[in-house]
């Protein structure tokens, strides 16, 4: 099969099976309104406050949901013994990590864009000339994200504390990303000049590009066993 | 065998090991907590340093020792070497956490916090996640050949990341306030100097005679394995 139909293939067959069963993606949104919810009680935010926590919350909130969304991800497979045939397909193994990361990392893009509306109307943002800052910065953290996430949730899939690993293996490695997002974030919503806070988008994207690259070559190994 | 020719070799030679590194360790600790000067600005908690300096720098070299011996294991599918990595990881463990309490302790009369958000600090608390995490997944994993070869996996996917994080902290920092207090420029007096590279030096020889034990014992307990799981099958047989 050809490297980049068997990408295509995995991931529009992970993003159809999510957007028709609805499961993960409805249980994501209430999770993620949730969330805002604790944090307005948790530190009774007036106006200026909410200003300054705003970025973290968004970060918050977006990567436990995406934490939700990742760690499912080879656990369909695993269900439907899918991983043996992972394992003997006449394709390249990076392909499939790719497919796989593909998938995520769209639909945690799809999840955040039907989020975003809410941190609008709760926060009273003005987005319309930063969408697409916005995106870009959405974009590429969701990417470094997935790329490790898709990685560890095929690393925690047939354990036994399969929730508890696949947080606690993400999550300190995960730092660089909710560090660079939530600067860059804060920088286009209070109105920065993009030099000032540039260097974290730079630094979200070469992440992105380290991870995908040594998540591509690692894989390989992972599916041998 | 390679793998008990290795590990005889480690028998014979982990007490010479144990006997230099003790002998440093001892002569270090005198030199350093009796006849060195204190210092200037810190007075005697300079002292901890003697610790927390060869400490940290031994941690560091445990999970070095991980990220090799990690990449070796996938090229070579050496179980041997991944006795060590996994021996390599509990001993890091180790190490990380001497050198947080120890710092945390120096930090308190000399930063007046246990705590800060130092780019050197956050590093090292993250390693320590990492290396928990790493020991926690190879408990969770049952088949000897799969663990092995995720928790090679893990182990260099952040041996990558450490870096990352260490340079993006020390941006972030720096970025919202500038360090109060720097403690590299610093020249250091010879009569403080030389304990501290006594230590250093005998805490690696610790931490070499720490890895040959435990890897010998990791290793006899998955050969102990083997032979139950052969020795339970001709049973059943």
């Amino acid at each position: 099969m050809h490297f980049f139909n068997v990408i295509r293939w995995i991931a529009w067959k992970d993003l159809l099976s999510e957007l028709r069963n609805r499961e993960n993606i409805s249980s994501m949104f209430f999770f993620a309104l949730i969330v805002i919810l604790i944090f307005s009680f948790s530190f009774s935010l007036d106006p200026k406050t909410s200003k300054e926590l705003m970025p973290g919350i968004i970060w918050i909130a977006f990567g436990f949901t995406g934490i939700i969304g990742l760690g499912k991800s080879f656990l369909a497979e695993v269900h439907n013994d899918c991983m043996e045939y992972f394992q003997i397909v006449p394709a390249p193994k990076g392909a499939i990590y790719l497919g796989k990361f593909a998938g995520n990392a769209l639909f945690m893009l799809i999840v955040e864009v039907i989020l975003f509306p809410l941190f609008i109307l709760f926060f009273n943002l003005d987005v319309l000339e930063k969408i697409p800052m916005i995106l870009l910065i959405f974009t590429a953290a969701t990417i470094g994200l997935s790329a490790l996430g898709t990685l560890f949730s095929a690393l925690t899939v047939q354990i036994r504390a399969r929730e508890v690993m696949f947080p606690i293996l993400l999550l300190p490695l995960a730092v660089p990303i909710f560090i660079g997002a939530v600067e860059s974030t804060r920088g286009v919503f209070s109105g920065d000049p993009l030099p000032l806070y540039s260097d974290w988008i730079k630094l979200l994207i070469v992440f992105d590009l380290i991870f995908m690259v040594v998540s591509f070559w690692v894989f390989e190994f992972l599916l041998d066993y | 065998m390679v793998a008990s020719r290795f590990i005889s070799k480690l028998q014979r030679y982990e007490g010479w090991f144990g006997i230099a590194s003790g002998l440093l360790i001892m002569v270090g600790l005198y030199l350093g907590l009796v006849t060195s000067s204190p210092d200037y600005y810190q007075g005697e908690v300079v002292r901890i340093m003697y610790i927390h300096v060869p400490a940290a720098q031994s941690a560091m070299l445990a999970y070095t020792v991980l990220f090799g011996g990690s990449l070796w294991y996938l090229w070579k599918r050496d179980p041997v070497v991944d006795n060590m990595c996994h021996a390599a990881a509990g001993i890091g463990i180790f190490f990380t956490s001497i050198a947080l309490v120890t710092g945390s302790i120096w930090a308190k009369p000399t930063w007046n916090t246990w705590w800060t958000w130092d780019p050197r600090l956050i590093s090292f608390a993250i390693m320590l996640l990492i290396l928990v995490g790493y020991v926690m997944l190879r408990t969770f994993l049952e088949d000897k050949e799969k663990e092995a070869t995720y928790a090679a996996i893990l182990a260099i996917v952040g041996f990558i990341d450490l870096p990352i994080i260490h340079f993006s902290v020390e941006w972030w920092r720096t970025l919202h306030q500038p360090l109060s207090i720097s403690t590299r420029g610093v020249s250091i007096a010879s009569d403080m100097l030389i304990p501290l590279l006594l230590m250093s030096i005998g805490f690696y020889l610790l931490f070499t005679y720490m890895l040959m034990v435990r890897t010998q014992m990791l290793y006899l307990q998955h050969l102990l394995e083997a032979k139950r799981g052969r020795m339970l099958s001709k049973v059943h047989l």
